[in-house]
């Protein structure tokens, strides 16, 4: 009699446990993992949409190709140099940033208020305004304060070299102050009382940083680190708003590239195919990086 | 004491620096839109000006007003909130404390479909859309929005409702309320603050976004972030214009943002915590 | 994003046009009163241009099509005097604007899918080969040759500029009706050549000396700006005619070929003098940046549409209105000046029905018509006069050149001389394969500007690319 109430009832709550979640699952499934399904089933194909009569099975073709696709290993380099610049830039800035505004009372709150303005700002226009109002040569004010400073009139987005380094600045811009909050929250949450058995223990404040705070905030860290890594591989608007992948193929990441192959070649099959890497390169990543999180 | 003094104004001066660098180019964008055509050429830049609003004037009522595109992103984000709030809430608080079962594998699932690159789904989309007649309408993007969205939603409203005491619950199950009931009226008050947070990163995230529109959309579907690009490919380069058309396409986002501010600073730490993300 | 270049802003040049207008008013009731018609609303428009043609405008009366064109002031003209071709045939027409970005695209998209939601659109020229080798449009010569559709006097379809007819057409077939173009020429600081005694450039050689002669960065002026930025409608707009004036062919022995000693010569040349005479930022300029540094008396020279000169004369922006000339393209070492043979025009989308093809092609006919292309240009009562009209007659037509002339000394000369003499057919590869080869191009040019590689080796990477896209893809 027991025994099969008890399973009417965890039947019952499992029931509404079902019913609240299927919705959303149900969503999940048909918006997420079937298009997922099917693109890599297209990886499997030719399908060149300007060109249709050569539609047809490919086998791994896309993939035999894309190992001899220079501009391919070229783009995975840049995924690679852009996420890891990125990520590490932001939570260095982010963290210093965080470690020395804690100490300061007042002005916290104008802090805030300005550090969301770049978090709230739709990417594509924070490459356009880069692009137009500060990189520009002439009217950019980056190039008049390099012009004002000496250092005459560097082209930024129309040097290779630079235009990498500035599509970092330009992530970096606006998602350091991401990093910077939610350090700067779990600083605030940390207990005091740790710190005062260290100032009694004569403890300087970079021995207290390195053995205190950091192994405190770690998993705040862990997190951020894996967050900043899954947005930086899927970056896409603020670069294609600021260079579109050039000059050339300068700052074309992976993301880009599968882009350009698909709309502008209109070679689905193939840029099928590259999306299928980088979303395993991103799943990849994820799973490392979780496990990484676990083990501490 | 006085190290620390000295300690105090480094900081506050390094703090400063960075807060021009943030604010700057924004504030240049603001002064920008004030210009004329003649003065944003102006070299060196011009600091004193005329200010004008003819660039809003022509922006808001000129022939390619961006009014008709600020529509657009109002219905999508705004269609997208609600879809994604009616389906996240429930499933949330399911995965959070319910029996649901293989819980762990499920929320594993979520967790993994937030982090699909957009491009590897706007080309099977594209390609299903084309077939079946979807591009540039409201349902097809709004499909394709809850991809991003409703994944993030459930996680973060997922640790909104793990800090729900569990004795609030228990009490109302004791007082033979329904589940139902129970949710209602005393899960959901509980959780007020947390469903205001994913909205408004919901409602964010959904106006911000530019790569499914400028795919998808069209026509009659063209949100302010893709109609914007078009400031600059479209016409001649008109960069007060595209200025105003930027300042007032992001003037609800910043609104939003500087009037829900400690709602946004606690989503992203929470959302952090528990592995919620943006695009 | 592409070749769509005169886009002048409506708003920007309202002041300038109202002026424009003013004087242009004056100009026109002078010549009205010994004109046969006068401009008018389109609500009172005079039919009877039309209806001298010996055609039955009515028979489609009741069809309803739509017509995909990008947003720009020549489109929108005939927009606004579209309510008189309805009047005048009973066809209903909507219009479905497009970015430049995306109409290539969508129509594709269109056509694939055998829908027939595009009666027409306004056409790249350099997609009729795809389209054909897919059979999506209908050759035009059928309607042309039927005279219940066409009445070969009135639409006098070859005193169409010729180029533009060739670009439209494949293998002698006509598949596209050009409605509005352009041609590349120098444009060219007036002022300052003459004060230095320089002449427009004849030949590249003195297009380089020229430019060498103007450049002085000290005082913010450069010798010459080309398009530098990336895209089939941007670098690879301009380095063809570079190419081709080299002496290069695209095709050899069937197949495309982009990597030979004159294609290597050439892009070396382009290289060359933009990292000599020109400022660096050209590496990322499309033709709005260039005409932006022109206007603000920052060049000396640069080669581009010549309907760029609507910005130029922008009161609201320039600093240079009455110092622009403007010359054919300097001759290159074959002797050849190329120019572009950019058009826009109207296919006949073949998904369509029998009597809605009929309805598209009176459509077709309107607007490319001498009446048509006369009430979008100097007749028109908005600010802008378009200057792209499509017939020969026109551009030495007496009241067009007046109106045109005032974009600078020689500006119609320079025009009609290179349409009529300049244009080359083959100024790109015309294959199937266009939008993959125009993309790979535009990235590799983009490429050797910058430094990423040398000339050699970015055409040696494009032609790698290109054979593969022709074999497989």
């Amino acid at each position: 009699m027991m025994a099969q109430a008890q399973v009417s009832l965890a039947g019952r709550e499992r029931r509404f446990a079902l019913t609240l979640f299927l919705p959303a699952f149900v969503v999940l499934l048909i918006t997420t993992t079937f298009p997922i399904v099917y693109l890599i089933w297209n990886s499997f194909f030719r399908l060149n949409l300007s060109m249709p009569w050569r539609s047809g099975f490919a086998g791994f073709g896309n993939y035999v190709r894309m190992a001899g696709d220079a501009r391919f290993w070229h783009s995975l380099e840049l995924t690679a140099i852009y996420t890891v610049c990125t990520v590490t830039l932001q939570v260095l800035l982010g963290l210093g940033l965080a470690l020395l505004v804690t100490r300061i009372r007042k002005g916290q709150a104008l802090l805030r208020v300005v550090s969301i303005l770049p978090i709230v700002l739709a990417p594509v226009v924070v490459g356009l305004f880069w692009r137009t109002l500060v990189l520009s040569p002439d009217f950019g004010v980056a190039d008049f304060a390099t012009a004002a400073l000496g250092f005459g009139h560097p082209n930024w987005l129309g040097d290779p070299g630079l235009a990498l380094i500035a599509v970092i600045a330009i992530h970096t811009w606006q998602w350091t102050p991401f990093v910077f909050m939610v350090l700067l929250a779990s600083l605030a949450s940390l207990p005091p009382d740790v710190y005062e058995a260290a100032r009694i223990d004569r403890a300087n404040a970079w021995q207290r940083f390195w053995h205190i705070t950091l192994p405190l905030i770690r998993p705040a860290i862990v997190i951020v680190v894996i967050l900043r890594m899954t947005i930086a591989l899927s970056a896409f608007a603020a670069l294609f708003a600021a260079t579109g992948g050039g000059p050339g193929t300068a700052t074309e990441i992976l993301n880009l590239y599968a882009y350009r192959m698909s709309f502008n070649e209109l070679s689905l099959g193939y840029g099928s195919a590259l999306a299928v890497v980088l979303l395993v390169i991103t799943l990849i990543v994820s799973f490392l990086m979780f496990s990484l999180r676990r083990q501490r | 004491m006085k190290r620390s003094t000295i300690r105090t104004v480094v900081a506050l001066a390094v703090a400063m620096v960075l807060l021009l660098v943030w604010a700057f180019p924004i504030i240049w964008g603001l002064i920008t839109s004030f210009k004329t055509e003649r003065d944003v050429l102006a070299y060196p830049p011009t600091v004193v000006f005329h200010p004008t609003l003819s660039n809003y004037w022509d922006v808001l009522f000129g022939a390619t007003s961006i009014l008709p595109n600020f529509t657009s992103s109002i219905i999508l984000a705004g269609a997208t909130t609600v879809l994604t709030m009616l389906l996240a809430v429930p499933a949330a608080y399911a995965l959070a404390r319910l029996a649901l079962p293989a819980k762990r594998a499920t929320g594993f699932y979520v967790l993994i479909t937030q982090m699909l690159p957009p491009v590897g789904l706007v080309i099977p989309y594209y390609l299903v859309f084309s077939r079946i007649g979807w591009l540039d309408t409201y349902r097809g993007l709004v499909l394709i929005y809850l991809t991003f969205s409703l994944p993030f939603a459930i996680w973060l409203m997922v640790s909104y409702f793990e800090d729900i005491p569990h004795e609030m619950e228990e009490a109302a199950l004791l007082d033979r309320a329904g589940r139902w009931r129970a949710l209602w009226h005393v899960i959901l008050p509980q959780a007020r603050g947390g469903i205001a947070v994913t909205l408004i990163f919901v409602f964010l995230n959904a106006w911000n976004e530019f790569l499914f529109a400028v795919v998808l959309g069209g026509n009659t579907v063209r949100p302010v972030t893709v109609a914007m690009f078009n400031y600059i490919s479209v016409e001649q380069t008109l960069w007060g214009k595209l200025a105003a058309a930027a300042m007032i396409a992001m003037l609800p986002v910043i609104l939003l943002g500087l009037v829900a501010q400690k709602h946004i600073v606690k989503g992203l730490t929470v959302g952090a915590v528990k592995g919620g993300g943006r695009r | 994003m592409k070749d769509d270049r005169r886009t002048s802003h409506p708003q920007s040049t309202i002041n300038s046009g109202r002026r424009r207008a003013l004087k242009q008013g004056a100009v026109l009731g002078a010549a009205a009163i010994g004109a046969p018609w006068v401009m008018r609303h389109a609500h009172a428009a005079d039919l009877g241009a039309y209806q001298q043609s010996k055609i039955n405008w009515r028979q489609a009366e009741g069809q309803s099509i739509t017509v995909a064109v990008i947003p720009a002031s020549y489109f929108q003209n005939l927009i606004s005097i579209t309510p008189e071709f309805e009047a005048l045939t009973g066809i209903k027409v909507r219009y479905d604007k497009v970015p430049p970005g995306q109409i290539r695209q969508k129509a594709i998209l269109d056509l694939t899918s055998k829908t027939g939601t595009y009666a027409t659109h306004a056409a790249d020229p350099m997609y009729y080969p795809l389209y054909v080798s897919n059979k999506w449009i209908d050759p035009l010569d059928r309607y042309l040759n039927d005279d219940k559709l066409t009445d070969p006097k009135w639409f006098d379809y070859d005193d169409i500029i010729k180029g533009w007819r060739e670009a439209d057409s494949l293998n002698g077939k006509p598949y596209g009706m050009p409605y509005d173009g352009e041609v590349t020429v120098q444009v060219y600081r007036k002022d300052l050549y003459d004060v230095k005694g320089l002449k427009p450039a004849d030949t590249l050689e003195d297009f380089v000396k020229n430019a060498a002669a103007i450049n002085d960065p000290g005082h913010r002026i450069w010798g010459c700006a080309l398009r530098g930025f990336a895209g089939a409608g941007q670098n690879m707009y301009i380095y063809p005619s570079i190419f081709r004036e080299f002496g290069g062919d695209w095709m050899s022995g069937g197949q495309v070929q982009v990597n030979g000693p004159k294609a290597v010569e050439a892009l070396d040349w382009y290289i060359s003098v933009l990292s000599k005479y020109a400022p660096s930022a050209v590496r990322n300029w499309n033709w709005p940046d260039i005409a932006d540094a022109f206007s603000q008396g920052t060049l000396g020279v640069y080669i581009d549409a010549n309907s760029s000169a609507t910005v130029l004369n922008n009161p609201a922006k320039s600093k240079v209105i009455g110092k622009i000339g403007y010359a054919r393209w300097p001759k290159g070492p074959s002797g050849k000046r190329v120019t572009s043979i950019w058009n826009w025009g109207f296919p006949i989308n073949g998904a369509l029905s029998e009597k809605a093809k009929r309805a598209t092609w009176l459509f077709i006919t309107w607007a490319a018509s001498l009446e048509t292309q006369v009430r979008t240009s100097w007749k028109f009562s908005g600010s802008t006069k378009r200057p792209g009209v499509n017939r020969t007659s026109l551009w030495r037509n007496p009241d067009f050149t007046k109106v045109m002339s005032k974009n600078g000394y020689h500006f119609v000369e320079a025009s009609l001389e290179s349409l009529e003499h300049d244009t080359d057919v083959d100024w790109r590869p015309r294959v199937p394969q266009w939008p993959a080869i125009g993309d790979i191009m535009a990235t590799e040019i983009q490429a050797a500007l910058v430094g990423q590689k040398q000339a050699k080796q970015a055409l040696d990477e494009a032609q790698t690319r290109i054979n593969g896209v022709m074999k497989k893809s």
